[in-house]
């Protein structure tokens, strides 16, 4: 098979989902990129997750209550769900649909909001906010359930048009106004939660989206030029018409599944990175009455996305430089005890699932990485990669072996580079890496020595690679 | 007017009241999965909690009156823990014996929680375990393990030595499909909670196949992961329905009698939380009036057991409670 295909794989793979493991892209690379394509972007001809297994042997994530369970649950089925890129697109809205449990303090909504985003992502924009704005979490989170008739709460109207649809400008210009915010605001009074059981002493129940007609605004109002008895579902269908909105999609969708794009606070003035990229995606959001599944099949099978510059070009954010590790290495699948911790790891490398730090998200890009995390991120990657223990790792270790019953050290880093990527390396880091693996010569594994010490260098070799520069990218 | 009555019209069941409320420690339980009932009315219940409270791992040891009398065990690997608790059984003399799907042992305590013993290893040979998930120990004090991740029952005797075992893995007559829950009757007979093949299978003590009870699905007599099985002692068999959320009532013969959704109210134990709590009581009752059903219902029962008195108790797993119903002699008035 053409090395570049297993590359293209791979890149995808990283992109589409949380990486595989060399197998499992070598297997994707002789099915062939369009056929992949196809199942990623149409989760339900995959295997699904079997929940009645996962339930039985963690029977508490039924309903969880506590966060932790939430976030580890979630950590969970991206690693092990066969639809990885439902799982990838979840996280995407997340990181734009921003709710946190710092507010919400209950985790299980967390949990029934990040369903929503898995279920939803992909199919009509216009849907997927409707689901958003009679989500109770988020409806709490943003104030809509203070927001009444007589007493506005502009919170959830304002936060609709700036971060969860049109954004604040684009091309220099504005989106809308301080007046489109108090109309937003007005149409979704009413919009409200069903009072929902307490924690104690049975645990909360799940929160219900309820309208009030009593505390709705019914007075006609001016958004964006249309005027209207309007309603949020008007809102709604009247922001997803906007151009504004589908250059919105397209650049997030770009900045996630592409290359790092500038913040979005920048995004008025600063043009996108490949406008002609950011064309493309909105002509398939117009033609395809605002799918983002069609957005998604035009960029996957773009030039632009395969274009090898963009490879290793984002930065890994935390979630996928954990996940992608157990993956990578196979650790991790079916169901044991341990996974709390490992689902706690992007918190400490700044990634707090289901709690984001506000209402705009994660910084993305090179501010994952600072000081702290970098030390974070550097140890758990080479904790997992160098513990030649874990059967993962073994496997790894055992494909290595199979490259020959003696190999150069060039050939045993280019080998580590492949099981660990198919990661590129810049001309100086190579050098350092075979210049490390050259200090104790060719690699050899007949006798029970030669492979305690092929064991032992690879596990070194792996260490090496998780704390070099590149390693940070996907 | 004429009152009809259509089929089996012998029974009628009556909830009683509920026991416990969610707590990590102390009076109340987390996640529980199983509990055996003793002749005297002390209950056990394994609680399996979760990875990040482990604190919340041990078997309480209380009455269905709510007296609380002990807690013991914690989560680990060292003699006296365990991880993943499936199931708990009680001996002839008293004696705990509990099963650990993860760590593949059983282990042995006395009544007051002290640990004796431990027994169990991994493999799928005769007399080793695969995910041990149900108990049973009969009149001749031997225990059966339903061996889950093997599809198949072992009988062991209760310091662990191999007897025999029936099943395999398929869904035929006798085979298994990740089985869970364990009852036997006054007679000796076995009964399967056969998990993934969504039914109840029955078995002679020396473990041949005479009857199936249910398939899959949610209406009258289907089941959904069935993972608890008992029977009284008119041999009315009980089973928690798992993922239709309700316990089915079946005859004998296996016909369909009767099920509960649950009817809780709240127990004493959850009145005394609410009690230091005016906010929760008053979101209680806001949520009450909205939605009366909310806290009644059974939500992923997993296991069912006959206390002495022939009351039926339900474990309510997600609630974190037991709900106890009872079969009366005369109809009553509910």
């Amino acid at each position: 098979m053409a090395e570049q295909d297993i590359a293209l794989m791979a890149h995808l793979m990283r992109r589409a989902g949380f990486g595989a493991s060399l197998d499992e892209i070598e297997a994707k690379a002789a099915q062939g990129y369009d056929s992949v394509v196809q199942e990623l972007l149409n989760p339900e001809s995959q295997g699904a997750v079997e929940e009645d297994l996962l339930i039985r042997f963690n029977p508490s994530y039924f309903e969880a209550a506590a966060i932790e369970n939430n976030v580890q649950q979630w950590v969970w089925r991206m690693i092990n769900s066969p639809r990885q890129l439902q799982e990838k697109v979840a996280l995407f809205w997340h990181m734009i649909f921003c709710a946190g449990h710092s507010k919400i303090d209950s985790g299980q909504e967390m949990g029934l909001m990040v369903d929503i985003f898995r279920q939803n992502g992909m199919g009509k924009f216009d849907d997927l906010l409707f689901k958003l704005s009679t989500n109770p979490g988020m409806m709490y989170y943003l104030d809509n359930t203070e927001s009444h008739k007589a007493n506005l709460n502009e919170n959830y109207g304002r936060e609709l048009l700036e971060l969860f649809s049109l954004g604040v400008g684009m091309d220099e210009a504005f989106n809308y106004s301080e007046d489109d915010v108090k109309v937003c605001a007005r149409a979704f009074t009413g919009w409200n939660i069903a009072p929902p059981y307490p924690p104690f002493p049975h645990g909360r129940s799940p929160w219900e989206f309820r309208f009030d007609p009593a505390d709705h605004d019914y007075s006609e109002k001016t958004f964006l030029g249309q005027t209207g008895n309007w309603n949020g579902e008007d809102i709604i269908r009247i922001a997803c018409e906007q151009p504004a909105t589908a250059r919105f999609l397209a650049r997030h969708l770009y900045n996630y599944f592409v290359a790092d794009e500038p913040q979005v606070p920048a995004w008025r003035l600063t043009p996108p990175r490949d406008q002609a990229a950011i064309e493309a995606l909105e002509k398939a959001y117009w033609d395809s009455d605002h799918s983002i599944k069609a957005m998604l099949d035009v960029l996957f099978n773009s030039a632009f996305f395969k274009d090898e510059a963009v490879r290793y070009a984002k930065v890994k954010n935390p979630a996928e430089m954990v996940v992608s590790l157990l993956r990578m290495t196979g650790e991790f699948q079916g169901y044991k005890p341990g996974l709390f911790e490992l689902s706690q790891e992007p918190k400490y490398m700044g990634m707090d699932l289901m709690n984001p730090p506000t209402v705009e998200g994660w910084h993305t890009g090179r501010e994952w990485i600072d000081s702290g995390t970098l030390v974070e991120r550097i140890n758990f990657a080479s904790d997992i990669l160098g513990n030649t223990e874990l059967a993962g790792v073994r496997s790894l270790v055992n494909r290595l072996m199979g490259l020959g019953d003696k190999i150069s050290p060039e050939q045993f880093v280019n080998g580590c580079l492949d099981l660990t990527g198919p990661l590129v390396m810049t001309e100086d880091t190579m050098g350092l890496l075979i210049s490390h693996a050259s200090k104790e010569g060719d690699l050899t594994h007949g006798t029970e020595a030669e492979q305690a010490d092929f064991t032992r260098r690879s596990g070194e070799m792996f260490q090496m690679i998780a704390a070099t520069a590149e390693f940070q990218f996907e | 007017m004429a009152t009809h009555f259509f089929g089996l019209t012998s029974r009628t069941f009556r909830h009683s009241h509920d026991v416990g409320r969610a707590e990590f420690a102390g009076t109340g339980f987390r996640n529980p999965t199983d509990m055996a009932i003793a002749p005297d009315g002390t209950v056990y219940l394994c609680n399996r909690s979760y990875e990040n409270r482990p604190d919340g791992v041990h078997v309480t040891a209380i009455t269905l009156d709510e007296e609380y009398i002990t807690e013991f065990g914690a989560y680990g690997e060292a003699d006296g823990e365990f991880m993943w608790p499936t199931s708990v059984a009680l001996n002839s003399k008293g004696n705990l014996y509990l099963a650990d799907e993860w760590l593949n042992r059983i282990t042995k305590f006395t009544k007051d929680g002290e640990f004796v013993s431990k027994w169990g290893t991994a493999g799928s040979g005769d007399g080793e375990l695969k995910g041990p998930a149900g108990l049973a120990i009969d009149a001749d004090d031997n225990i059966f393990v339903v061996d889950a991740g093997n599809n198949r029952v072992q009988k062991f005797t209760l310091d662990g030595k191999y007897l025999s075992q029936f099943g395999s893995a398929g869904s035929g007559d006798g085979q298994f499909n990740m089985p869970w829950g364990i009852a036997l009757d006054g007679e000796g007979h076995i009964y399967i909670a056969d998990w993934r093949n969504d039914r109840i299978q029955k078995f002679t003590a020396d473990g041949q196949w005479e009857a199936s009870i249910g398939v899959s699905g949610s209406g009258v007599g289907q089941l959904n992961r069935p993972n608890g099985v008992a029977v009284d002692a008119d041999g009315d068999i009980y089973v928690a329905d798992w993922m239709n959320n309700r316990v089915q009532v079946f005859a004998p013969d296996g016909r369909y009698v009767s099920e509960f959704r649950g009817e809780a109210r709240l127990s004493k134990w959850g009145k005394d939380k609410l009690g230091s709590n005016p906010d929760m009581i008053r979101q209680r009752n806001l949520a009450y009036n909205n939605d009366p059903d909310y806290e009644k219902l059974l939500a992923h029962p997993c296991a069912v057991k006959i206390d002495s008195q022939g009351r039926i108790c339900i474990i309510d797993h997600t609630r974190n409670r037991i709900q106890v119903y009872v079969k009366e002699a005369e109809p009553a008035l509910v």
